[in-house]
């Protein structure tokens, strides 16, 4: 809080700085984010009326251009004078995105880019060039009132790298969650060098403000290196050619090439690599990486192609070893439980998995899962004791994925998601492997809560509930509410709307309970909340299908963190439950109307913060009400075109694929 | 005699914004837009809207030259006034301009200048069809105010 304090007050004060440069006195520190300093750039004059009047409104200072040179000119003479810029995409003069990097590279301003193209295709180009958000015209003004965040966590991200100097371990944390969404909503588009890019750019901007903070604080910033794609791809190939390992940044730059690359740069860039796989390594992309890894054996697998691959792979597999899962995913969402596999074991993984690919014939049709499977055989030799316990869990998980992700990988299932697909499957996968963390985690306290998870997906046919993880997701969930403006919880919920369901506690024993507890973790997406408990048949397995979605999302240990990841796949899984085969309408009915299984206590005991009040209301409350039915089933058939069109983006993540 | 007169018009222009509205003419972003007039800009969906007028007649009067030269191929130029005629339609809530101006971009990312042409035709077709309408609610408000009382017509003149 200290942290978000000072960047108040610095904004407060840069605020009197312009003030200043105006030459007239303003006072705006305490009522941030009133006073954010804005400027808007876009030759429509149309929208730029619209947009100061919605921004003077939000009580921001706003400077408007419809030139993109003109606004550049003001910026560079007023440096420090302004916030936020908010800038159109098709310029006359100048593109938007020209204008964004510029803006990246000499000043470092948050920079939201806009367009009436909304279209996938064109979010990613703004990710791609490093824009805090893409907001698709028409502009409400609520998306202008939010976006001070920006402006707040670009601030406070720096702050804290010169704070914790080296770790960056919060900050990759939070950009994590992020990140492994963009990647997932990102994945369908089959940009592999993008994917990456997007993530090295992400990664880079933390990580490059840390190492310039702690290599040269004194020295005026250097202009970043803008590692844009095809500079990435160079550096890739350098990097497959060399090998991962014999990969130093003086080779790298040879083979690279480029002028006026410096070593430094290389090196940082490598080191954020680095990092990168090894969260990739963890997110069933291990048969890519150990074939890196045995680079020289074949290198036909490059890194590159990861993005495209995943999708492919993940289509083909249908099962996917929770050791290697549960012992990579340990380093991810490394809580030192002590038993989780840390960082340091990384390597070791790596290793582990280096040595036995040689043996395997990397061929490009070649399953992923079956890579998987030599490779986590090997390595789960060495894991330590933690793993195993998720190896006792594994049969029921392992079953579990097959069905779940038999059923979504046809795709045909999930009608017109195509695009989607991927993305829920690594989500999926993603899921899977925290749900695997989170069995670890709460193996070695309770052990018999991970048990009890792991048959309720198998008996239970909506299964997806128990693989989910026990992540809040305020910000994705809160992302969905703002998207489902028609599904009303506050009519039933009486407790606080922000409370994360948190299902900290899986309820012992009981395997429906288990199933019940999942459901009341549904709580946490508000697009989901549509399925309410409803007797009628159809909306039921709407609801079962939500249900086991937010149920998912509430598994002990893990942190808010892995929340907007999670949301996003929540949003995603809902769909594709709701087109699958979840149709165990007794699942929802026994829980409701066998009040005997559950224990109410459980219920109580699991929903610390329950964002869907709703539902906590109803399973806690004797029966099913009847009356929020009717609320809920209108809600639930809104819910389902809601969700088709959420994009895994929670707040910057969740925006890239807003509507 | 003088508040009947307010009534009806007020009526009138509840009608005329529902037919609007149901016709799918305009959307939800104009009810924004209203909400943003205030006090202190009063004027502020009539500036608004004919600062879209002027725009999107030089951007029809563009596209026009564009399809009508017969070398023409800069289907990216055009791509980029659609974008722009998109982008304000949308922001003040013109809903079937805005859908016609997806129509003709897609004709035009296909290069096909047949498609462009028959888009162009209905774009300014539902272009002069919404600001007929919007330009009879615009009188109808003048009237009403004027009907109101006689002060606020001068107020409201002055400021802009």
């Amino acid at each position: 809080m200290a942290a978000m304090q000072r960047v108040a007050s610095s904004l407060g004060t840069s605020a009197s700085t312009y003030g200043s440069c105006k030459g007239a006195g303003v006072k705006v520190s305490d009522q941030f984010p009133a006073g954010l300093r804005v400027l808007v750039v876009d030759d429509d004059i149309t929208c730029l009326r619209l947009l100061e009047k919605m921004l003077r409104r939000c009580l921001y200072h706003v400077t408007t251009c419809s030139q993109a040179t003109a606004a550049l000119k003001l910026l560079r003479e007023r440096k420090g004078c302004f916030d936020v810029v908010l800038s159109d995409v098709h310029m006359p003069d100048m593109d938007g995105f020209k204008l964004l990097e510029l803006l990246g590279l000499e000043m470092d301003l948050p920079v939201i880019m806009m367009s009436a193209d909304g279209r996938t295709s064109a979010v990613m180009r703004g990710i791609i060039h490093g824009a805090c958000d893409y907001l698709i015209k028409p502009i409400r003004e609520e998306e202008l009132k939010n976006i001070w965040q920006h402006v707040i966590r670009k601030k406070w991200h720096d702050s804290k790298e010169q704070e914790h100097s080296g770790s960056f371990e919060d900050n990759d944390w939070h950009k994590q969650g992020n990140d492994d969404a963009e990647i997932a909503s990102s994945v369908h588009e089959g940009a592999e060098g993008v994917l990456k890019d997007q993530k090295k750019r992400s990664i880079a901007k933390e990580e490059d403000d840390a190492e310039l903070e702690n290599d040269d604080p004194s020295a005026s910033k250097k202009p970043r290196v803008v590692w844009s794609v095809e500079l990435h791809q160079q550096f890739v190939s350098a990097v497959n050619h060399l090998g991962i390992d014999k990969a130093v940044p003086k080779r790298i730059l040879e083979l690279m090439n480029v002028p006026g690359l410096t070593r430094e740069n290389v090196a940082s860039h490598l080191q954020k690599f680095r990092l990168y796989l090894k969260r990739l390594s963890g997110v069933a992309q291990q048969g890519g990486i150990s074939n890196t890894l045995c680079g020289p054996l074949d290198s036909n697998v490059k890194l590159n192609p990861l993005g495209r691959y995943d999708i492919q792979v993940l289509a083909a597999s249908s099962q996917i070893p929770p050791q290697t899962l549960a012992a990579l995913h340990a380093e991810l969402f490394g809580h030192p439980a002590g038993s989780m596999v840390t960082t340091v074991d990384q390597p070791a993984l790596l290793q582990a998995s280096m040595q036995r690919p040689k043996c395997i014939p990397v061929e490009p049709g070649m399953a992923f899962g079956q890579r998987l499977v030599k490779c986590q055989t090997n390595m789960s030799k060495r894991f330590p004791q933690n793993v195993v316990s998720a190896e006792e869990v594994a049969p029921g998980f392992v079953a579990w994925p097959s069905n779940s992700i038999g059923t979504v990988g046809p795709g045909s299932n999930l009608g017109g998601m195509s695009s989607q697909n991927s993305n829920m499957l690594m989500d999926l996968l993603q899921q899977q492997s925290q749900q695997q963390q989170s069995q670890q985690l709460s193996s070695l306290p309770e052990p018999s809560r991970v048990i009890n998870v792991q048959p309720s997906c198998l008996v239970v046919p909506s299964q997806t509930s128990a693989t989910f993880q026990a992540g809040n997701s305020p910000a994705s969930v809160n992302q969905n509410y703002s998207r489902s403006p028609m599904i009303d919880y506050s009519l039933l919920s009486p407790q606080s709307n922000n409370s994360s369901l948190n299902i900290g506690q899986v309820s012992n024993g009981d395997l429906k309970t288990t199933g019940v507890s999942g459901y009341s973790g549904l709580g946490s997406i508000s697009s989901l909340s549509s399925c309410s408990v409803n007797p009628d048949n159809s909306s039921q397995q709407v609801q079962s299908s939500t249900m086991t979605i937010r149920a998912a999302r509430q598994l002990p240990g893990l942190g808010p963190d892995i929340s907007n990841f999670q949301g996003s796949y929540g949003a995603k899984s809902s769909e594709v439950l709701d087109q699958g085969p979840l149709r165990n309408l007794g699942f929802v009915g026994k829980c409701t109307s066998i009040p005997g299984r559950l224990a109410v206590d459980e219920f109580e005991s699991m929903m610390s913060n329950l964002e869907h009040e709703k539902f906590y209301m109803e399973m806690n409350g004797n029966k099913v009400k009847q009356e929020p039915n009717v609320e809920f089933t209108d809600n639930t058939r809104a819910g389902i075109p809601i969700l088709s069109q959420l994009p895994p983006t929670s707040s910057d993540l969740m925006s890239v694929f807003t509507e | 005699m003088l508040g009947w007169g307010v009534d009806r018009l007020r009526a009138d222009m509840s009608r005329l914004l529902a037919i609007l509205f149901h016709q799918g003419v305009l959307d939800e972003q104009f009810l924004q837009l209203q909400q943003l007039q205030d006090e202190s800009s009063p004027n502020f969906v009539s500036e608004v809207v004919n600062i879209y007028f002027h725009e999107s007649e030089k951007l029809l009067r563009n596209l026009r030259g564009l399809l009508l030269d017969r070398e023409f191929s800069d289907y990216k130029k055009m791509g980029i006034h659609l974008n722009q005629f998109m982008g304000s339609s949308s922001s003040i809530g013109a809903n079937r301009v805005r859908n016609v101006c997806v129509a003709f971009r897609a004709a035009s990312e296909q290069n096909n200048r047949a498609g462009c042409l028959r888009a162009l035709e209905l774009l300014e077709h539902e272009y002069c069809y919404l600001k007929n309408k919007l330009h009879e609610l615009f009188q109808m408000e003048q009237q009403r105010v004027l009907a109101a009382g006689a002060r606020y017509p001068l107020q409201q003149q002055q400021q802009h």
